[in-house]
């Protein structure tokens, strides 16, 4: 039978365990594997001549990658999951009390238990290696680390790091790790082993005295807990109670013993797992997980042989905002980008952006400097034509004109190798009518990012009716190599995300033009879970860009209803939101995040009194009607698909579990009952779609009962990856 | 010469006055962008390449053979190796002229050449006496050690030397490169009047030809500026109307009581790179590409350092000797203007028999050096001089001029601080 965990003894009496999952690339922890280090564990108890303990893990990127989440995935109850945390914590501190030393030496991502059972540890050294991670990124599901990481991390490295490090799920590089103390130092990977046994025999046998933080005592301690209170408000607006309550048991495990800390751990991660918050949470990872294996489509047939190799050159037409994010990104995920613009001055834009992505993210430390500058490096602007024989692939991101993208294509296609794939950018125009006139249509494919490049993982693989399999899959395999997440899509108007966005800021639009204040219309959505109101969103996209989506959407939508002319009136003053420095709101200095004062005359005298319900139904349920039509329209295969997109591409309420998710949860009867009202009452648009309304009638709904999850062919980890949104 | 040697394609940077628009790009990023520009352009696989050679005469400190920082950085790969060259004003004609030594003993086909300098960018120092104290202090452990260090600083100490003063002075014949040009005007009898008038003549012709020079320009982008220029795109040395009054306003640079050279008719002092692509005949048959000339010929000389202005005349006449073109045979001809004295004092020399016999021991003069085809697009006094460059310049500018006038033959020479001069001849076919 296959170990997950090998042991041997050395000569110098130093036993060695090696996580080495069979026929896998992780390592986790689940139900076996947690036997087998018991099984160990009364050997390591059991032998008395033993000097010490070392941790490490064979594979080549991770470490631990955490809890097996499908334990707290389906068929939940509170015993089992109390169970499951007392077995870990159990574990754990076996490690913890060993008679002698102990060392994890830590290569790859070592995160939630993977990083617990690292903290059970005396020491801990790590590789310098960019594929060591560690952190406890439990908050982020909805959840808590209790496998003693609560309890034992503010003890190694102070209250104030471990606050950061648990309420925001943070995963640190070796260095960063270093700098906090989470480990005790950073050993090239092939030492590693050596390291730890020479850690070992300094220390004599002796296990590792407690350090105590000053923060960790009162008064300090109790301001410190204040302001990461007060702190973690207003990140999560009170809908995500994870952080919080990490919070409240890190502070507590400060003046509790040891086993009521532990005991408190488990009691808050129980109330914490059966919530539907943690559920949609953790269905989200798994949503990400699917993600990263997304399949084609079997319509398509087999699908072809292994794509085509890793992209190592590539061109990105337009040097605009789009462009300059994609070309920034690809560099620095290590392709050479041609960037090309029709001269010096788009360009010296796109490369003063694209130097000032580089710039925050050296700040924000995500690279080195010499990082960085070999990335910027990467990137060639050009506006001569010259030989592509070398481009791999290409990215059109020029303006949104129809006629100039047929052209660009048109112009490209002879120029470059016979089998390189053709993607647009495009957010709005169809991938058909780009490819229409060219010789091989097949080639072209939508491959759409959102702004800004850097932070949003979304990135959706728009499917024209030629578009063939070779083509997608090269196109899914490339925005897996960059560290993204796909969503594929039919091409269709406004493809996915922004076919459902859209809907819902034009009626924002509507409300803020039949006289409702601004600030309500954004509150309540805040209020609701989006990391942003309707019309603050527009002013960060852009005005223009918004009006020029939505009139490109109104005539291929008919469903859309009515636009009203206020975005005109507003794109005539200039005012195009966050980059001209005025839109709904002030960004001009010293006016930040006021309103607009200058609005008055596009709104009636009298303003209109918010009711806060009406509101929220008017803005959300346009989103649920679009989406529960990309369903009807096979935009996409599944509803998982939709609220994927929706949650990673627009940050759409996680904990909410995206949009078709929260119509489940309201009842689809309720969605299309009030749909029905806001027909009659606001306008025929609000008409329910014929899915939602075929669905009531039947008492349908989107997902089975509870365990929604496709789980079956995911690998349940913590790791994430790149994809951690680093610059 | 038996393989032809030719120059396939060129790019340089614009060229900037010191302390102006690129005073803040460092060399190595002006190096790769003429660099990578160019193997774009044309369509070479990175990899063929036999070697990196760049020419620089004040390597930053940041980077120890820049022509190799420059190549990895351009996105050249690890494979092909990279050396930087260093002849004085000449380094860019030193990286042409070793790239086609290899190639005529057989050691590789492709190369890319050029030369780069931030004289920006170049540092001030520390005495050695300073550094010294420094050192000291840094070693020394204990708080009595390191006041006693301290106490032995004098204000001197800390007084910098100015690196780029100290590359343009000759440590040899103790003149700096101005004192030389003052030699040449008094042994020359060269007025004030006839430097000034050439250097007038010089922007005249540099204005003129703006939309000829930038065809052989790639911009510089400025991601980090300050003030919000993004790019540049033109040479910033050429005034626009430069007239002889405002030359004349200008104050003796060198000796201040009776000298005749002022900056307005020195070159300037300039930031910019130049890169060309190299290849034998074979290899351009391989590659289809269609080349600007080859490299049809070449001398370096050596004179009295004090005098080493006159630097091309003796380039000239070696050239001459080994490959049998003489001064008729020139369409085009470039003599970097270090000096407008310099110049003249070449021309002088080139037409006078008696000189040409006391100088370079031979019968005949080398003949006339006509102005109206000498340096017709305007050289270093207007363009700048930045003296890694230039040679690679030279070369890069007389080839596109060749193809503008449909004529075959170009004589390029420089002068080299040091006493040395270079010439090359190119043709067009």
């Amino acid at each position: 039978m296959n170990q997950n965990i090998q042991r041997e003894v050395s000569d110098a009496g130093i036993a060695i365990l090696t996580f080495d999952r069979p026929d896998s690339t992780a390592n986790i922890f689940d139900e076996r594997t947690l036997d087998e280090l018991n099984d160990h564990l009364d050997f390591l108890e059991a032998e008395k001549s033993l000097q010490g303990l070392i941790i490490q893990s064979a594979k080549s990127k991770i470490f631990i990658a955490g809890a097996d989440l499908n334990t707290f995935g389906k068929e939940m109850s509170a015993a089992r999951v109390a169970m499951a945390i007392e077995r870990g914590q159990k574990t754990f501190d076996r490690i913890a009390r060993l008679p002698y030393p102990s060392v994890a030496t830590i290569h790859g991502a070592a995160l939630g238990g993977g990083f617990e059972v690292a903290l059970a540890c005396d020491y801990r050294l790590a590789s310098g290696d960019s594929a060591t991670k560690v952190g406890l990124p439990e908050t982020k599901l909805g959840i808590l680390p209790a496998w003693g990481g609560l309890t034992r991390l503010p003890k190694l490295i102070g209250l104030p790091n471990a606050l950061e490090a648990v309420m925001s799920g943070r995963q640190y590089s070796a260095e960063q790790a270093l700098k906090r103390g989470m480990i005790d130092s950073i050993v090239p990977r092939k030492q590693l082993t050596a390291a730890a046994v020479r850690k070992i025999q300094q220390v004599e046998g002796k296990k590792r005295a407690p350090r105590t933080h000053l923060s960790n005592r009162p008064p300090l301690s109790k301001m410190i807990k204040a302001q990461a209170e007060k702190k973690g408000m207003a990140r999560t607006h009170g809908h995500y109670p994870a952080p919080l309550k990490a919070l409240e048991v890190a502070y507590a495990s400060l003046n509790l013993p040891y086993e009521q800390s532990l005991e408190n751990e488990k009691n808050r991660f129980i109330e914490l797992a059966l919530t539907e918050t943690a559920q949609n949470l953790i269905g989200i990872f798994f949503l990400q997980e699917r993600a990263k294996k997304l399949k084609l489509p079997k319509e398509l047939g087999p699908a072809p042989a292994a794509p085509r190799q890793t992209v190592h050159r590539g061109l990105v037409i337009g040097a605009g905002v789009m462009g300059a994010g994609i070309a920034q990104w690809l560099s620095s995920r290590g392709i050479r980008v041609i960037l090309k613009d029709i001269g010096p001055a788009p360009l010296g834009n796109g490369m003063r952006s694209i130097a000032k992505l580089y710039g925050e993210a050296v700040k924000r430390d995500l690279f080195s400097e010499v990082e960085a500058r070999n990335g910027f490096d990467r990137i060639l602007p050009i506006y001569e034509e010259v030989p592509l024989r070398e481009v791999e692939l290409v990215i059109e991101a020029a303006v949104e004109k129809l006629e100039l993208k047929k052209q660009i294509f048109a112009d490209l296609e002879p120029r470059v190798r016979s089998d390189v794939v053709l993607a647009s950018n495009t957010s709005a125009l169809s991938i058909d009518a780009i490819a229409e006139s060219l010789q091989h249509p097949e080639r072209v494919v939508g491959i759409h990012f959102f702004n800004p490049v850097h932070r949003m993982q979304l990135v959706e693989i728009v499917r024209g009716t030629k578009t063939d399999a070779t083509t997608l899959n090269t196109a899914i395999a490339f925005v897996r190599q960059i560290g993204k997440l796909p969503v594929l899509v039919k091409d269709s108007p406004g493809f996915l995300v922004n076919r459902i966005l859209l809907p819902y800021l034009v009626e924002a639009v509507r409300l803020f033009a039949a006289g409702y204040r601004i600030e309500n219309i954004d509150r309540v959505m805040v209020d609701f879970g989006m990391p942003m109101g309707p019309l603050r969103l527009m002013d960060e996209v852009g005005l223009d860009v918004a009006e020029h989506v939505a009139k490109e959407l109104e005539s291929r939508l008919k469903h859309l209803g009515p636009l009203n002319d206020t975005l005109n009136k507003m794109i005539a003053k200039k005012w195009l939101g966050r980059k001209s420095g005025k839109g709904f709101y002030d960004y001009q200095s010293g006016r930040e995040g006021k309103t607009n004062s200058e609005l008055g005359d596009l709104q009636p005298a009298e303003p209109e009194i918010a009711n806060e319900g009406d509101l929220r139904d008017r803005l959300v349920l346009s989103m649920i009607n679009e989406a529960a039509r990309t369903i009807e329209e096979k935009v996409v295969e599944v509803p998982e698909d939709a609220d994927f997109a929706m949650i990673v591409g627009t940050g759409w309420a996680p904990f909410r579990g995206g949009p078709l998710r929260y119509s489940d949860h309201l009842g689809i009867a309720t969605v299309v009952s009030r749909l029905n009202n806001l027909r009659d009452r606001v306008g025929t648009y609000f008409a329910p779609c014929q899915l939602l309304a075929e669905m009531a009638n039947r008492g349908g709904s989107f997902y089975p009962e509870r365990n929604p999850i496709p789980s079956a062919e995911t690998e349940p980890q913590f790791e994430k990856g790149r994809h951690e949104s680093d610059a | 010469m038996n393989e032809p040697i030719y120059i396939v394609e060129g790019v340089r940077t614009p060229f900037a006055k010191a302390g102006t628009t690129l005073a803040d790009t460092e060399a190595a990023d002006l190096g790769q962008t003429a660099v990578r520009l160019l193997v774009a352009r044309t369509g070479i696989d990175a990899s063929s390449i036999e070697e990196v050679i760049m020419g620089c005469v004040s390597q930053p400190a940041d980077s120890a053979n820049i022509g190799r920082v420059i190549a990895l950085r351009a996105g050249i790969p690890d494979l092909v190796p990279a050396i930087t060259v260093h002849r004085n004003c000449a380094s860019g004609f030193e990286a042409v002229t070793q790239a086609a030594e290899k190639m005529l003993v057989g050691r590789g086909h492709i190369f890319v050449v050029g030369g780069v300098e931030s004289m920006s960018q170049i540092p001030l120092m520390y005495s050695h006496q300073a550094a010294k104290k420094f050192a000291a202090f840094a070693r020394a452990k204990s708080l009595p050690q390191k006041l006693r260090v301290l106490s032995g600083f004098r204000p001197a100490d800390f007084q910098p030397l100015i690196g780029l003063q100290l590359g343009l002075s000759d440590p040899v014949c103790g003149c700096t490169m101005g004192q030389t040009a003052e030699i040449l005007a008094r042994d020359f009898d060269i007025s004030r009047e006839e430097q000034d008038a050439f250097a007038m003549r010089s922007h005249h012709k540099a204005v003129a030809a703006r939309e000829k020079l930038n065809q052989e320009i790639t911009p510089v982008y400025l991601p980090n500026s300050k003030n919000g220029r993004t790019f540049m795109d033109q040479d910033n040395g050429p005034r626009e109307g430069q007239t002889m009054q405002a030359l004349a306003k200008l104050k003796p640079a060198f000796e201040p009581e009776n000298g005749t050279v002022t900056a307005g008719n020195s070159s300037q002092i300039t930031d910019g790179a130049a890169a060309l692509l190299l290849m034998t005949g074979s290899a351009l048959k391989e590659s289809g590409l269609s080349p600007l000339g080859r490299l049809e010929g070449y001398a370096y000389a050596g004179l009295d350092p004090s005098r080493m202005g006159l630097g091309p005349v003796y380039a000239i006449h070696r050239a001459e000797q080994r490959t049998g073109l003489g001064l008729k045979d020139a369409e085009i001809i470039e003599v970097n203007e270090a000096f407008a004295a310099q110049v003249i004092a070449c021309q002088k020399v080139a037409k006078s028999q008696a000189y040409c016999r006391e100088l370079l021991q031979r019968q005949t003069p080398l003949g006339e050096i006509p102005d109206e085809i000498l340096n017709v697009n305007g050289g270093g006094i207007a363009l700048g001089h930045p003296v890694g460059v230039t040679g690679a310049r030279l070369v890069l500018t007389a080839l596109k001029e060749l193809r503008r006038r449909n004529a075959n033959r170009a004589l390029v020479s420089l002068c080299v601080g040091g006493g040395q001069g270079g010439a090359l001849w190119l043709n067009r076919n």
